[in-house]
């Protein structure tokens, strides 16, 4: 009994023993399984869904319908209005969407003044006064087809150079 | 995805959002004067910034339809005379030069005299006119200074007339009496 537990025990250390073979690409597989993502599907539809995001971003931006002038340098034109009496004056016109909100003028002593960048060309614009009155510029001349009943000014940015 | 892209391009007064500050009934007539505009190759831009100047003033619908379409029209004669490589702004100026009074043969004599971008050209012509010269002699005088001033000296000229006129002076033949008395606009003739 005793000698067969022997024969056993002496089989067990002599295989123990044997030196191991081992693939020499072995490590650099698993160092490679290790740095693989879990789901290598998932990050090929990422970048796809990055790609397409980006080529219809480019898209838009390309064609932004919406947006006026094509990259044109610009520069910054002061508008005055004196209006002692006023409470609020807005500038509004073609730079601006005709949106009272985005050219608020400031005062000091009654005269209202902002400042607005414009690209080359030729724009429509006017004064609203305390949000219900319409006035042209008189330092401007006049828009000649005023077709909404109110009076409009325009003012002509030329190109550099010309 | 290139259809994605076209999609977005073609259908860009649709989904311009500034549009939507118009009742429906005005943004589908708008969008449809647009969007035909575009698919002849004049530029949308004067056309929404013209709808959303009568919103904000207030106007109805059928005045705020009215100007863009024939602001639309206006541009395509304007193009038709100026070639398809014209500018927006040139385009711009020369609907205001046209309702001014300027007819197609005086903006197509500018085009032919005149180097470069004519948008500073015509808007002196209409700002003329709309100092009170008359259509004929505002035409006149720019033909006679556009072929050798500079963009400068025909803002200078135009506001030596306006000065002119302020003081008193007929406004036709301020603009006579400065062509004649300056020969080139920019000249001491043409300052206070």
């Amino acid at each position: 009994m005793f000698e067969h537990d022997d024969d056993i025990v002496e089989r067990m250390i002599r295989q123990l023993r044997r030196p191991v073979s081992m693939d020499p690409g072995l490590a650099a597989r698993v160092m490679g399984e290790i740095a693989a993502p879990a789901h290598p599907g998932k990050k090929r539809r990422w970048a796809w869904l990055t790609a397409a995001t980006a080529a219809v971003l480019g898209a838009v931006v390309i064609a932004h319908p919406w947006t006026r002038g094509s990259g044109t340098s610009t520069d910054a034109f002061q508008f005055v209005l004196v209006a002692p009496q006023a409470a609020s004056v807005s500038l509004v016109g073609d730079f601006n969407d005709w949106d009272p909100a985005r050219s608020p003028m400031q005062t000091a002593h009654g005269v209202w003044a902002t400042v607005v960048p414009l690209a080359p060309g030729r724009y429509r614009y006017a004064f609203l006064v305390n949000g219900v009155e319409w006035r042209a510029d008189p330092a401007a001349p006049n828009a000649i087809d005023d077709e909404f009943g109110t009076p409009s000014s325009v003012v002509t940015v030329a190109g550099r150079g010309s | 995805m290139i259809l994605v892209a076209l999609l977005l391009t073609t259908q860009g007064a649709v989904q311009d959002p500034r549009l939507e500050r118009l009742d429906p009934e005005t943004r589908s007539s708008v969008v449809a004067i647009v969007d035909s505009a575009r698919g002849m190759g004049l530029p949308g831009e004067p056309l929404v910034q013209r709808a959303l100047e009568g919103a904000t003033k207030g106007a109805g619908a059928p005045r705020i339809v009215a100007a863009v379409r024939r602001l639309a029209t206006d541009l395509g004669t304007v193009r038709s005379t100026l070639g398809e490589r014209a500018s927006t702004p040139e385009l711009e100026a020369a609907v205001a030069a046209l309702r001014a009074g300027a007819s197609v043969q005086v903006l197509a004599r500018l085009r032919e005299t005149r180097r470069g971008p004519l948008t500073m050209t015509l808007s002196v012509l209409a700002d003329l006119v709309a100092s009170g010269v008359p259509p004929d002699s505002a035409a006149a005088v720019v033909l006679a200074l556009a072929p050798k001033s500079r963009d400068a000296d025909l803002v200078e000229f135009r506001r030596a007339v306006e000065r002119d006129i302020a003081l008193g002076a007929p406004p036709g033949a301020a603009a006579s009496v400065r062509v004649n008395a300056g020969a080139r606009p920019g000249t001491a003739a043409s300052r206070p």
